[in-house]
């Protein structure tokens, strides 16, 4: 499956969506913030919205020629859509619901069976109720099932996960990831939660402002942001403004506020000296009692500013010279006994310091 | 109660309930028109349908009249068809029509209006033309108010006076309504009559209502 985007304008109110990329993966997350032309970029691969110029592509098909006049209805591309607000027909029961869209013997995906797309989903016991009856979570699962039911050839969802408590969140993506692995239905996935990317996508496509500000395979996006609004994005917690002092044998010195930085030169532009570090909360180590020997080439000595919950995690932020987050466990946390204003080290390996040219 | 006052009665209902029938197929296609799309003309169009609602019904019922009349469209019918309608029931059916259509339009409008889109939307992508959007989701979805509507409708019908006196006349047993017979009665000074069908009007308005009310609130549970 592929889906090629290409001279896509669509003029929104703050911006104008530009979008040029090729999506290959089994799963493709679409990731960015709010207001950043997600949705859009969706309803545009279904044809629900027109655009000022667009070509689509699906594999050999092309869905939407502005130039040459071409558009495939919504009804005609094989393209099942989960929206954010789920738009289950609130008049029909969930099995009705389910057969609007049912596509009987097209024989694409002969494994998108009613039986075995409600087994995947556990909704067997829902079928025969009321969709105002149902929970969030069931929700969504009889959204995705009705989509699925369609014999799409590519699947859209927007943040289905966006409304639903964090615990419940958990418990969704197991579905969906039966869902890809069961069924291998290529599904372009909108979020704006890293952990959603990382245990579903392959691929991710960052937008930002309506343009695509990086794409590629995800843990190369979320390891290596290509700017400054990506790692925002992304959520990397420490961003800073630095200076390359030196590069030797492929590791560059670079100085951040009063501190020094080692960090493996990463193809940066030739000759260029000021850069942005980037440093991601989970990659770094927290020690308290005096740094011990070892592989990690930065130990920052700091002190810890503030302490906070951050889901299962502990959210430690660390004056070093700069301002630097590490996440820890609260185990960790506990059995080193951290409060505010404790004096420890923070380790940071050199490839865990990502620089972008600035 | 007389034959007669019996017969007006009945024709007054019947008329009344046709015209509504007739009249729902058009609503649906112009409320829908006006509710989910935009075109140039639009607001044109909107004044048009509104106008019977705004000017006086007898200045309507003049202009069908015209309109309906041996020099209008209404001779060409005659010619090639072989029927009059001025001054017949028909005549009474087009002002009843005409007269409650601009009420059933804005009423079956705004539940358009109120259908999320994004639901006719989610049906097209899975495989819905858009007859099967329209009468799969957006009308049973709008239903409430398509029922509000259509009593809106019955009810202005039942009560027309203006227009129909104007294009229809008041020919006993032919096209005189229940509103014709109440005038007609108080200018005889006949008010015991006149009182007795202001009585049927009122029952009548009330059944329309109340089943409308029942209706909409069976469906809301």
């Amino acid at each position: 499956m592929g889906v090629l985007l290409k001279n896509v304008s669509v003029p929104l109110a703050a911006f104008t969506l530009g979008v040029e990329v090729e999506i290959r993966g089994r799963v493709t997350v679409i990731f960015g913030p709010s207001g950043a032309g997600k949705t859009t970029l969706l309803d545009l691969v279904a044809g629900l919205r027109p655009a000022q110029s667009a070509f689509i592509q699906m594999d050999d098909q092309v869905l939407t020629d502005t130039a040459r006049g071409v558009f495939v209805p919504p009804r005609n591309r094989g393209i099942g859509y989960v929206p954010q607000d789920l738009a289950l027909f609130p008049h029909l029961s969930v099995r009705q619901n389910l057969l609007y869209g049912q596509k009987s013997g097209n024989g694409a995906n002969p494994s998108l069976t009613l039986d075995r797309i409600v087994e995947v989903l556990e909704i067997q016991a829902l079928v025969q109720r009321r969709v105002t009856d149902l929970s969030g979570g069931e929700k969504q699962r009889v959204a995705i099932a009705r989509a699925l039911l369609s014999s799409p050839r590519l699947l859209l969802l927007d943040e289905p996960l966006a409304s639903l408590d964090v615990p419940l969140r958990a418990r969704i993506i197991p579905y969906l990831a039966r869902v890809r692995d069961e069924f291998r239905v290529p599904m372009l996935y909108v979020t704006h939660d890293r952990f959603e990317a990382l245990a579903l996508a392959d691929e991710m496509v960052v937008l930002v402002g309506g343009k695509v500000a990086q794409s590629g395979p995800v843990n190369e996006v979320f390891n290596r942001p290509a700017s400054p609004a990506v790692a925002g994005v992304l959520a990397v917690e420490t961003v800073l403004n630095g200076h390359i002092e030196k590069i030797e044998n492929g590791l560059a010195m670079v100085s951040v506020g009063s501190a020094t930085l080692a960090a493996v030169d990463q193809n940066l532009p030739s000759g260029a000296r000021d850069v942005y570090a980037c440093i991601r909360a989970e990659n770094v180590v927290v020690l308290k009692g005096g740094a011990v020997s070892n592989s990690a080439r930065n130990h920052l000595a700091g002190t810890i500013r503030s302490l906070g919950n951050d889901g299962p995690l502990m959210r430690v932020e660390l004056d070093c010279g700069f301002p630097l987050t590490a996440l820890l466990t609260r185990q960790s946390c506990e059995e080193m006994k951290l409060a505010v204003d404790d004096r420890v080290t923070a380790q940071v390996k050199a490839q865990h310091v990502h620089l972008i040219g600035r | 109660m007389s034959v007669e006052e019996w017969q007006i009665i009945g024709f007054t209902a019947w008329v009344a309930a046709l015209s509504t029938i007739v009249i729902l197929p058009f609503g649906l296609a112009a409320a829908w028109l006006l509710a989910r799309h935009d075109f140039p003309g639009k607001t044109l169009f909107e004044t048009i349908i509104t106008l019977p609602l705004v000017m006086p019904p007898v200045a309507t019922g003049l202009l069908l009249l015209t309109f309906l009349g041996n020099n209008g469209v209404g001779g060409f019918i005659h010619k090639f068809l072989g029927f009059r309608i001025i001054f017949t029931w028909r005549a009474v059916l087009v002002a009843l029509a005409v007269m409650s259509f601009p009420l059933l339009v804005r009423s079956v409008r705004v539940a358009f209006e109120g259908v999320n889109p994004r639901l006719e939307q989610i049906a097209r992508t899975l495989g819905a033309g858009n007859l099967r959007v329209f009468f799969t989701i957006s009308v049973p979805l709008a239903s409430r108010g398509i029922i509000s509507g259509m009593l809106l409708a019955y009810a202005r019908a039942l009560g027309e006076f203006g227009a129909t006196v104007m294009v229809a006349g008041n020919i006993p047993g032919k096209t005189t309504t229940i509103s014709l017979a109440i005038f007609e009665s108080v200018q005889d000074f006949q008010d015991t009559e006149a009182y007795r069908l202001l009585g049927v009007s009122v029952v009548l308005a009330f059944i329309a209502v109340w089943a409308g009310e029942w209706i909409i609130r069976r469906k809301k549970s």
